[in-house]
């Protein structure tokens, strides 16, 4: 019957979203008892496709946090609070064409690329900044070795070809 | 005048427009880096998977054995002469170790015999002392692709024997002199790590010590080569040259992992006298090394119930071998307690691993062992009045890492040790008065022109080859599997449920693995998350070159293939790479009690006639073991190509060989 048919799938989605978790969660327990290093916490979620900015992200470490902050997360909190988050399809990423748009929004001179000055600026001084790591990797794969610059359409489409 | 209000607020417009657009792309970075280090911890989670998966194969292996060797004289029709070969300890050895003269005796030109060295050799003509020129030499040589003739190992190997038994078990190094010393972890035949570290950190000398912790050999290609170099440094420096025995440093090991193959491929007609040397000079390495009574250093690690008084006084020459009881012992169930307790002794001390959980458990994954806790490192380093226990064994992504509140470092210098680009290296010089430690990180590369990999790149890389073992390793058990599949596959629609099939791939791979993260680089999948389950097999299938066996049959022998590679090696006693007939089939019915498959005596005898090519009664078994291939629909051929280690081109030669010189 449609009804049970409908809660069977939604349990079963619920089990699935369960595991899914799980296993994201245990690539980073190092320790193997159920805890992670806050600072990881972060690196999963997105890892689970969900994109908060770092503000969000602040909020829903706040969310599941120990009242005394120990420097890690327990998993059932996690666990709890992602689920719904995931069924509720909070923070999706970004379109392609989106990140383009963006990337030309800061391009003010219509060149159509950016130079390494222009981006690290951008990057480190503005927004939710980059640090040293995050920027030399961006650069590393960002910047044309023929031209010296940003050429972001190039970018941002060779980044969507390899995340799969 | 300033700015109107208007341009105040186009500005301000503009200046959130553009705030908007950094966040956005901050925060799309973020997440690309994010999925980027899931996937690489996947991979590594791969690989260690696989690793110790075949680890625990080899240790239910020689439990078997273990256990056979009990029924030996009970059970009339279990093939006797091969259950005795598995007992290496055992076994005579060309020269009775204990009486043999150590110089000028009668042993010496006994297994110098036959062994002159031909006018065509081009390699370097060794004589003791040796010299820092000579070094050089053989490094030159081994550039060239020359193997130093049996000849000269032989008689380096006896003098690093001569030396060796001089030593302890236990080995005191005093920093007093050189102000410091130098620890590398686990080498594996990595020529081009070990020249890394000489570059880095100076050959070894008076004034540069150097521990090396175990596992200069297997896995890796040039493992001769590593061990040659180790021990002629080790020659001319046996006071500052530290070697600790590691768990691969064992003649059983060496024949599943790769060193003995590698001997027999290199020294061809003199490889016997060379393994058996090599097994010899092994089990008279010393256990373990302490620092200024500060800081011990071993391979594996503690237990609980280590005790240094009682490794002090132990006859380590008793284990060619640490998987099985020492030389005498003919029956375990008889073992005395002395014995069974100096063994665990050993064997905590190369094959133990630190675990964040108190306590003290046995190593169920490798070979034996113990998993040891902070608690026992705590207590170990109080009654010892040590500050730090180094080890190696494991292999870390960084090639080094602390554990138990810092007590106990981790070094592990074999970089890429799964792939290029899987893991850095490192080493750890411990230097000045408070014994302070400083972690040198490295990876090598094949040449200098090597153009620099991005992140992004490296991780596509070793994913790759991560997924390929890991496929590989599902395509052993494509029957199983595809039953499993069936199984679950009530309307015969050809796909099930996301959780069938992880559900079906733990059960028969029997390996704990993120199979849902997973799921979509193995198999199709429908619009739903069903999986298209036969395309987990991406339409290959094992076959055998020469054994002309159904497909069920030639995929049980693959998967089983280590197992079988070493009963082989174990059951040829002369290293000639053959075995009779009889032999062989003897092996395959010991393989079949000990796992359970499905081949009948029949089957056996087809296809060790089909194995005999040239029809005279032997079988080549390195050629059967290579003959193993992956196919496709079409026939084309899919096998995983070993990739070629360039170490013996290794960047660094010049350099060593010119520091070499400066010393002349």
């Amino acid at each position: 019957m449609a009804g049970t048919e409908e809660k069977d799938n939604a349990d079963s989605l619920v089990a699935d979203i369960h595991k899914k978790i799980t296993e994201a969660f245990d690539l980073f327990d190092h320790e193997s008892n159920k805890t992670v290093d806050v600072r990881e916490v972060g690196t999963i979620i997105r890892s689970l496709g969900c994109v908060p900015s770092e503000a969000e992200l602040h909020d829903m470490l706040h969310e599941i946090e120990e009242e005394e902050p120990t420097g890690y997360i327990r998993f059932e909190k996690f666990s709890i609070m992602m689920t719904k988050v995931l069924i509720e399809r909070r923070y999706k990423p970004t379109p392609d064409d989106q990140i383009l748009r963006a990337f030309q929004v800061l391009d003010t001179e219509g060149k159509g690329y950016l130079t390494v000055e222009e981006l690290t600026k951008y990057m480190t001084e503005e927004g939710e900044a980059f640090n040293q790591e995050e920027l030399e990797e961006m650069l590393s794969a960002a910047v044309n070795p023929d031209k010296g610059n940003i050429q972001y359409k190039d970018y941002v489409s060779e980044m969507s070809q390899e995340d799969t | 005048m300033g700015c109107s209000p208007s341009k105040k607020v186009v500005r301000a417009k503009n200046a959130t427009k553009r705030l908007r657009a950094v966040v956005r792309i901050q925060t799309w970075y973020r997440r690309y880096r994010a999925n980027l280090e899931a996937r690489r911890r996947c991979t590594w989670s791969i690989f260690q998977s696989l690793e110790y998966a075949g680890e625990q194969d080899q240790l239910k292996l020689h439990n078997f054995f273990n256990n056979m060797l009990d029924s030996l004289v009970s059970d009339g029709n279990s093939p006797a002469p091969l259950i005795r070969a598995f007992n290496v300890n055992k076994r005579a050895s060309i020269y009775d170790t204990q009486s043999m003269r150590d110089s000028g005796g009668e042993m010496l030109q006994n297994l110098l015999e036959g062994m002159e060295v031909e006018p065509s050799y081009k390699g370097p003509h060794l004589t003791f002392p040796l010299t820092m020129n000579q070094l050089h030499k053989i490094v030159q040589s081994f550039r060239r692709k020359l193997t130093l003739h049996a000849k000269y190992t032989i008689q380096l190997l006896l003098e690093v024997r001569r030396i060796l038994k001089t030593q302890g078990n236990i080995r005191y190094a005093s920093t007093s002199l050189s102000k410091q010393v130098t620890v590398c972890g686990d080498i594996h035949g990595k020529l081009s790590d070990l020249y890394t570290i000489f570059h880095k950190n100076g050959l070894p000398s008076v004034n540069n010590p150097y521990i090396f912790n175990g596992d200069f050999v297997d896995r890796g290609q040039f493992s001769t080569e590593v061990v040659i170099v180790l021990f002629s440094c080790f020659v001319m420096n046996p006071n500052e040259v530290y070697l600790n025995r590691g768990n691969h440093e064992d003649h059983v090991m060496n024949l599943r992992y790769g060193f003995v193959k590698e001997l027999q491929m290199k020294y061809k007609q003199h490889s016997r006298k060379v393994i058996h040397m090599f097994k010899d000079v092994f089990s008279w390495l010393p256990l373990a090394t302490v620092v200024d009574d500060q800081i011990i250093v071993c391979h594996g690690g503690i237990s609980d119930t280590t005790n240094l008084k009682t490794l002090a006084k132990i006859d380590r020459h008793r284990y060619m071998s640490t998987l099985q009881p020492p030389g005498e012992c003919e029956d375990i169930s008889t073992m005395d307690t002395q014995d069974l307790i100096e063994w665990k002794q050993v064997l905590d001390l190369l094959w133990s691993d630190p675990k964040p959980i108190d306590g003290c458990q046995p190593n169920t994954f490798r070979g034996g062992g113990s998993y040891f806790g902070p608690d026992i490192t705590t207590s170990f380093l109080q009654q010892n009045k040590f500050k730090l226990l180094i080890r190696s064994h494991e292999c870390k992504p960084e090639g080094f890492e602390y554990t138990h509140n810092g007590q106990v470092l981790t070094v592990f210098s074999a970089s890429n040790y799964y792939e290029m680009g899987s893991n850095l290296g490192a080493f750890v010089r411990i230097q000045g008065a408070e014994l302070e430690c400083r972690v040198v990180q490295y990876m090598s590369t094949h040449s200098p022109t090597h153009r620099k990999v991005s992140f992004t790149q490296r991780i596509n890389t070793v994913e790759k080859s991560a997924i390929q073992d890991l496929k590989e390793k599902i395509l052993a058990s494509k029957h199983k599997l595809l039953s499993e599949f069936k199984k679950c596959d009530l309307d015969n629609s050809g796909s099930i449920s996301s959780s069938d099939w992880c559900c079906a791939l733990e059960t028969v791979l029997e390996i704990e693995l993120p199979w849902r993260t997973l799921k979509s680089k193995i198999a199709k999948c429908d619009n739903n998350g069903d999986v298209q389950y036969e395309t987990t097999f991406d339409e290959l299938e094992v076959r055998h070159r020469y054994s002309g066996n159904g497909p069920s049959i030639t995929e049980t022998l693959y998967r089983h293939r280590e197992n079988l590679e070493t009963i082989f090696r174990l059951i040829d006693t002369d290293h000639s790479g053959f075995i009779s007939m009889q032999e062989f089939e003897d092996a395959l019915m010991l393989l079949i009690k000990q796992v359970d498959i499905r081949i009948n005596e029949r089957d056996i005898r087809d296809i060790a006639y089909s194995l005999d090519i040239n029809k005279d009664g032997s079988i080549d078994f390195n050629e059967f073991l290579e003959a193993f291939r992956i196919v496709d629909n079409f026939g084309k051929d899919h096998t995983k190509r070993v990739s070629r280690d360039h170490s013996i081109d290794s960047a660094h030669v010049p350099s060593i060989a010119s520091e070499l010189d400066e010393k002349e």
